[in-house]
């Protein structure tokens, strides 16, 4: 703590010996642009090399008193190219500043400020708001998707509203979270799935990212290590737009589209199903009659419904049909921003509402923003940021259940969608069922499912420059959620849930407040016009507390009445009650010498309520260095190269995203016995438990050529985690199933390239960004443990976190049509035996692929010619496996009465055979290759046209006529066309029920939309 | 700027002292610390609540250990259509060694010990008056969950030799923490049965003879005559059942359709399974009973399950109508059994009418002088209550046969198969396969999850 004072003591005796100078005379003028003469506010108007300076009002006016023997005064401005003008004997100095496209990208938002890019000596992806905004999709995470090099971003599957997979620089935990720590204008928000029922929700939806000026993404320690504990998966920093001083701009922004699946997939029609399946029977010596009856059963007890392809009423429906469908998409934007010298604004409201592809699946969000920022004084700033939003999500079941409308497609073919007899959906007549399972359809006709969520994002802050070159700041933020579920299940649907014979009800009430408070000390000054410091003193604390209830109840007069209040059985009721606290001190120094030498170090101290009493603080620091080589003399005349720049860095940082009170014995009270209250363990205890660190180096290349009009990118990343929070499996004859401990290592390794230009030829221009990433995780070190998930998923040691391990199928005996596998048995010798079996047990496990990309990638291309621009942007992922764990019901050669894939017609017939499909056999005592192994395993990679925008502006003498500042139309397109092998929906794809290790599964996962979209933009 | 310097010195304190840390001992409200769980006497009763919650769960007695005992005896009588991986696998007799419900049954039912385990290091805790009572509890449901392990894990106590072949490993201390005592070896079948008897032996000196809907002594006896009947011993097996009938605490219900469905105990459950509308585990009702729902003349609603088990023809066919278990059977589409018809409803785990097949079984096998009743009149009661002719006389097929009538479903049908060295055989389609009692497709793996975990753990034969 004394070296702190010593070290805030000697930036103030630095400040102030240089605020001693004396004054001499007063020069004034006015800037504006050079672009449309309009005056430009809030320029630094400012004595080359001495920190004395001003700013121009609004009126882009200024007053600055020079000494005589200050010769140059320099004019910056943020997006414009800064000017020095010598000022002789001028009294009145007036400047046309030239707008610089690439100045705005050269500022990028770190934690607890700002960063010019050159200066970084870490890895941040900058993603401007602009290049985003008015994407058909709902979260900021998935506008992005392709556009930051070692940013893997998947949508489990089409449902909208559902929960996103985001990786920074690959996995680094087995059993903590993996998701990165969102910051929104300096405060970390809640970002992880509250649903409480069905598949996971995304509270990131709630945040309208048109509202968004820039999305940085912190990816290296030295980025990261700022945010200390809570840094190791990467940090999301979302900076809203803030007003600028000058004329009040309108905008009105809408767009209107429709959207379709990426994908189908094809089943048997009733005739291949009835061939099928009746030779399955007979294969396993099943009587054919036995399957006739229950195909006359499916269709109704008409025979001649499946048997009779001349008859009236011969049915062969497409089950999928009913339940993917044309989406829709609208939104509504609108902003105004602007201000004077004091006071700046932003304002905001929005309305999009998305129709999903899936029936019955819609996200509908309200929301509006108010960031404000006044300068009290010279001295005192102060601001708010505040939005509140209110998302309405209409939701479908999870993957697994047998009312989530894509397992439909597992019904008979000879079906009708609608039963005659009783003008509703084919399920169950008279008390007996007919469809195998229960019909969708019934649930989305009669069940209510939606979740309405309340949000509101914001925060205060004050900013006091106690000199120019120092300032203290101090935020107070907050982020409420107030999420509803409510459920309601009519009677219809009682097959599917057996409770509500009368009808039951569902509803949750999920409350959390998180607040969150940064003081820090911020200082900049240049020195000798070579030291250029800056240095961040501070302290932050978290406080996020979540309050949750529900109930249930059951036997309802009617379906009109669906409120807990009405059902006469009052079913269940919970509630909980789970807070956690972050406090944490931080402090950073950026150093340039002579700009050309970096070198910043950083630190947080951290400390959680989540761990035990014997690790709860812990220490967080990360160093690196940068050397811009273009700078030195033997480069600084080779005109082509505008930078060339390395650097390094190093850095530990942690991994607190575990379950509140991991650390404790606790038990449980939900364990009454008919009305009788009781109690049991349900938590082992770790005192001893702490943080998962993760050490990350990272080495970076940035070249420059010809004034940077091609720019190239390159860094070469490790990451190594240990102490890996990890939920141990113990013997389960100790009572307990698993305890979480700090074992085993992992790491990260992979590289990152991102190659930029940016080009006019006249009125055309044209911008393109190519990026690619690899990554390569292993794990080192489990002490043995084996840890399972989904169908075939792992973390085993050796292996990438999740890895596909099991039977390794071999295809079919031409001799018998029996699935094989091979045994992969070691042998004496130790080579490995790749004879084939029959019996899957006989089968070693082994590893027979990954969920995770070798390659990521994008390329982006924006051209604009005149009024006109088109921009697209490929997106790819490369080297993955998807598991389809549905495939033992869909592609099971005829087990059971699921309607199989199309391609299980090339099952295998007679002898000599060639073919992957086994022979049918309905229901055999040995399973005929439908055992879970690599036969449902397939190549996932895939390249999209993620987006593609073409616009026209209107010429400015149109628009002035039309007495406003701008017209745009534009048309976008996103996911338009997808280029895969894999055979699936989509190759974008993970299960929504599946949690843990598990990845890349396939299970009757909805595919994504397709959306075409039109839209116009009006500013006045 | 002195003042500058003053400010920045309290800004810098302010920032750097600022101490939160008492800000960072969060308590857990709505689970709690072991230490506030277990303070006084009402809370080791909850803890007993809590075993019997666990014991009572769906993947232990409340239903999968009963599924699963007639699947993997299953000879075509019924059949399993459900999409559920681990229950098909055991219909097939053709378990891997992840089966998932092997998994689960294990760690539940070692769950169940552990908290058993728990009630019993505590009882220093426990008001005097209810000390005997709830160690009785205690024991008698470690002593049953260690009878249904030993059954499913291990081999039969009859097959070859007990005090060789692998039982499971006997916990008889709480868990506290992970410490390498954690990693337990396997105990021999008979140390198993050994533990079993000495603990229900203490529960039924113990327990009193009533107890609520909870375990009372009469549950501690009838379930040792069980224990008794798997090792051979009818002797002590008829004495049980004896001890239970002549208490004259339990009588059978008026019809047999009586003794099923219902929310509250009937005359003749000794122990059950509790349901209500709150909280309800019964998954028999889920897998036995029809997916659609109907309402019977008496305003219950049968159904609600996920009708994943229906009965077979050959099934229906081998009783001798008259015969109201014969006819206990309900069609919706598929034929399904009545006994788990009714969604809110206790299930019976030991019933009177099975003391009476084991009274007479004891009283044929061991012969000489009956004790309470002769075999034909034991069973004739049974027969008599389900409208059946009477028999004049019976022998030990008889007898078993009626055990089979009375108590199909119920999860007594492998262990009778094995007690007794049947073997049975399945018509797969293609192929006819017999199972010998002992055959190794008729055991459970040891879960893989546990021989990962615990490398002392030796495998079944087989997997």
């Amino acid at each position: 703590m004394n070296k702190r004072l010593l070290f805030i003591n000697l930036l103030l005796f630095l400040g102030c010996s240089l605020s001693m100078i004396a004054q001499d005379r007063r020069i004034t003028g006015k800037v504006t642009a050079a672009s449309d003469g309009s005056a430009l506010p809030g320029v630094t108007v400012q004595v080359k090399g001495v920190s004395k300076g001003t700013q121009t009002d609004a009126s882009g006016s200024y007053s600055l008193s020079v000494s005589n023997n200050q010769k140059t005064v320099v004019f910056s401005f943020v997006g414009f190219t800064s000017q020095e003008i010598t000022i002789g004997s001028k009294s009145i100095i007036d400047v046309q500043l030239v707008e610089d496209a690439k100045s705005l990208e050269e500022v990028v938002v770190v934690g607890y400020g700002t960063q010019k890019k050159t200066n970084l000596t870490g890895n941040v992806a900058s993603i401007t708001g602009k290049s985003i905004e008015n994407l058909p999709v709902i979260s900021a995470e998935q506008a992005i998707q392709g556009r930051a090099a070692g940013v893997f971003i998947e949508s489990g599957n089409g449902k909208v509203g559902q929960g996103i997979k985001m990786r920074i620089r690959g996995s680094s935990s087995v059993s903590a979270g993996n998701n990165p720590l969102y910051i929104v204008d300096g405060i970390p928000i809640t970002s992880t799935d509250q649903s409480t029922t069905g598949g996971p929700t995304n509270p990131i939806a709630d945040i309208n990212f048109n509202d968004v000026e820039s999305i940085e993404i912190l990816k290296d320690a030295s980025a990261a290590a700022i945010y200390g504990s809570r840094g190791s998966n990467g940090v999301v920093i979302l900076t809203t737009k803030k007003g600028k001083a000058g004329k009040t701009n309108f905008n009105i922004n809408y767009f209107s589209g429709i959207s379709e699946a990426t994908g189908h997939r094809e089943f048997l029609n009733t005739a291949q199903y009835v061939e099928l399946f009746t030779e399955a029977r007979v294969n396993a010596g099943y009587s054919v009659s036995g399957g006739e009856t229950r195909f006359t059963r499916y269709a109704l007890g008409e025979r001649e419904r499946w048997a009779d392809p001349t008859s009236a009423k011969y049915t062969s429906t497409n089950w999928e049909d009913q339940v993917l469908r044309k989406g829709s998409v609208n939104q509504f934007d609108i902003n105004i921003s602007g201000g004077n010298d004091k006071t700046k604004f932003y304002a905001s409201g929005s309305y999009s509402k998305q129709e999903g592809i899936i029936v019955k699946n819609s996200f509908e969000r309200l929301s509006t923003r108010l960031n404000l920022d006044h300068k009290a004084s010279d001295k005192i700033s102060i601001g708010i940021n505040a939005s509140l939003a209110r998302s309405f999500n209409t939701r479908l079941s999870n993957d697994n259940a047998f009312s989530t409308p894509m397992q439909i497609i597992a019904l008979a073919p000879m079906s009708p969608v609608i039963d005659p007899r009783t003008g509703d959906y084919t399920d169950s007549y008279n008390n007996a069922v007919i469809t195998q399972y229960y019909n969708p359809l019934l649930s989305i006709k009669y069940t209510d499912n939606n979740t309405e969520v309340y949000r509101s994002i914001g925060n205060i802050y004050g900013q006091w420059n106690i000199l120019p070159t120092l300032f203290f700041r101090t935020e107070y933020g907050y982020d409420m959620l107030f999420q509803s579920e409510d459920q309601y299940y009519g009677k219809e649907t009682v097959r599917n849930n057996p409770t509500a014979t009368y009808g039951e009800a569902y509803k949750s009430n999920t409350n959390i407040f998180n607040y969150n408070t940064n003081n820090f000390l911020s200082f900049n000054q240049i020195f000798n016009q070579k030291h250029d410091l800056q240095a961040l003193v501070g302290m932050s604390y978290q406080q996020s507390k979540r309050n949750y209830i529900d109930a249930t109840a059951r036997s309802f007069p009617s379906d009109s009445y669906k409120m807990i209040s009405s059902g006469a059985v009052k079913a269940d009721a919970n509630s909980a009650e789970r807070m956690f606290t972050f406090l944490s001190y931080f402090s950073r120094v950026n150093y340039k010498f002579d700009n050309k030498y970096l070198l910043s170090l950083s630190g947080r101290l951290d400390a959680s309520s989540r761990f035990g009493s014997n690790n709860r603080y812990g220490f967080f620091p990360a160093a690196s260095v940068g050397w811009i080589l273009s700078e030195e003399e033997f480069l600084k005349d080779i005109r082509q190269i505008s930078l060339l720049k390395v650097r390094g860095s190093y850095g530990i940082t942690g991994n607190a995203e575990i379950a509140n009170f991991p650390s404790l014995a606790l038990y449980s009270a939900a364990y009454g016995y008919a009305g009788t209250p009781g109690q049991r363990a349900v938590q082992l205890p770790n005192p001893d438990l702490k943080w998962e660190k993760t050490a990350q180096t990272d080495i970076g290349l940035e070249i420059g050529l010809f004034n940077n009009r091609l720019s190239f990118e390159a860094d070469y990343y490790t990451k190594h985690t240990s102490d890996l929070l990890l939920n141990v499996n113990v013997p389960g004859t100790s009572g307990y199933s698993t305890l979480l401990k700090n074992i085993g290592d992992l790491e990260n390794k992979g590289w990152e390239f991102v190659v930029r230009t940016d080009n006019s030829f006249g009125d055309l221009k044209w911008k393109a960004s190519v990026n690619a990433a690899t990554n390569k995780n292993k794990i080192l070190n489990l002490e043995g443990q084996v840890i399972t998930g989904g169908f075939l998923n792992r973390a085993v040691e050796g292996q990438p976190l999740g890895v596909f391990f099991g039977p390794e199928y071999a295809g079919v005996d031409p001799a018998n049509g029996d699935a094989i596998y091979y045994k992969n048995t070691k042998n004496s010798d130790g080579s490995v035996d790749r004879s084939t079996t029959n019996d899957v047990n006989q089968a070693q496990y082994t590893v027979i692929g990954n969920p995770n990309p070798k390659w990521i990638g994008g390329i982006t291309n924006e051209f604009s010619y005149k009024g006109v621009d088109f921009s697209f942007t490929f997106q790819g992922v490369y080297g993955n496996d998807v598991y389809n764990g549905a495939g033992k019901f869909m592609s099971a050669n005829g087990e059971f009465y699921d309607n199989q894939t199309i391609d299980q017609l090339n099952r295998w017939k007679k002898p000599g055979d060639i073919t992957n499909v086994p022979q049918a056999r309905y229901l055999p005592d040995v399973a005929n290759g439908t055992a879970e192994s690599s036969r449902y395993l397939q190549d996932a990679s895939y390249t999209r046209l993620k987006t593609v925008t073409i616009g026209y502006t209107f010429p400015k003498e149109i628009v002035n006529k039309l007495k406003l500042s701008k017209l745009r139309v534009y048309a976008t397109a996103n996911n338009l066309l997808t280029f895969t092998k894999y055979t699936g929906w989509d190759p974008e794809v993970n299960t929504d029920y599946l949690g843990g290790v598990a990845a890349g599964n396939d299970f009757y996962s909805a595919p994504q939309p397709k959306t075409i979209t039109a839209g116009l933009t009006i500013g006045f | 700027m002195k003042k500058n310097y003053k400010i920045i010195y309290s800004l810098a304190l302010g920032i750097l002292l600022t101490s939160c840390d008492n800000k960072l001992d969060v308590k857990p409200v709505d689970n709690i610390d072991s230490k506030t769980a277990l303070q006084k006497s009402s809370d080791v009763e909850a803890l007993l609540i809590g075993a019997y919650d666990s014991m009572t769960d769906a993947d232990v007695l409340g239903g999968n250990m009963q599924r699963d005992a007639e699947l993997i005896a299953d000879n075509g009588d019924i059949q399993w259509q459900g999409t559920f991986v681990a229950p098909a696998q055991i219909f097939g007799k053709n378990l891997f060694k992840d089966n998932g419900q092997a998994s689960t049954t294990w760690l539940d039912a070692y769950r169940t010990i552990n908290v058993a385990n728990t009630i019993l290091a505590n009882l220093n805790l426990v008001d005097a008056s209810k000390k005997q009572k709830i160690e009785g509890e205690a024991k008698l449901i470690r002593a049953w969950m260690n009878f249904e392990l030993v059954r499913v894990y291990a081999k039969t106590y009859l097959d070859g030799d007990p005090k060789v072949n692998l039982g499971i490993p006997i916990i008889t201390s709480p868990t506290l923490e992970v410490s390498q005592s954690l990693y337990v070896k396997r105990n021999t079948v008979d140390q198993v049965y050994q533990v079993i008897i000495s603990d229900l032996t203490s529960a039924e000196s113990i327990l009193p003879a009533s107890n609520s809907f909870f375990a009372t002594k009469y549950t501690a006896a009838a379930l040792l005559s069980r224990v008794y009947l798997m090792q051979g011993n009818y002797e002590g097996a008829r004495q049980a059942a004896h001890r239970v009938i002549s208490s004259n605490v339990f009588r059978l219900t008026n019809t047999f359709g009586q003794e099923f469905n219902n929310k509250n105990n009937t005359t003749e459950d000794i122990f059950a399974a509790q349901q209500t509308d709150q909280d309800n585990d019964n998954a028999l009702n889920t897998f036995w009973a029809s997916a659609t729902q109907f309402k019977l003349e008496s305003g219950v609603f049968w159904g609600g399950g996920r009708g994943d088990i229906i009965i077979n023809d050959q099934h229906l066919n081998s009783y001798d109508l008259p015969d109201d278990r014969g006819d206990f059977f309900y069609v919706a589409g598929d034929i399904f059994t009545a006994k788990w018809a009714a969604q809110i409803a206790n299930i019976p785990l030991i019933r009177l009418a099975e003391m009476y097949l084991t009274r007479a079984e004891g009283n044929f096998r061991v012969g000489g002088a009956p004790l309470g009743a002769n075999p034909v009149d034991d069973i004739n009661i049974l027969r008599t209550r389900a409208n059946a002719n009477p028999y004049a006389s019976v022998n030990l097929a008889t007898i078993l046969r009626e055990r089979r009538f009375e108590l199909a479903f119920e999860g007594h049908w492998i262990h009778d198969i094995k007690r007794n060295k049947q073997t049975f055989t399945k018509d797969f389609g293609n192929e006819v396969k017999s199972y010998p009692y002992n055959s190794p497709k008729l055991i459970f793996p040891i879960p893989m999850r546990e021989t990962d975990a615990n490398s002392n753990m030796v495998q079944n034969e087989g997997y």
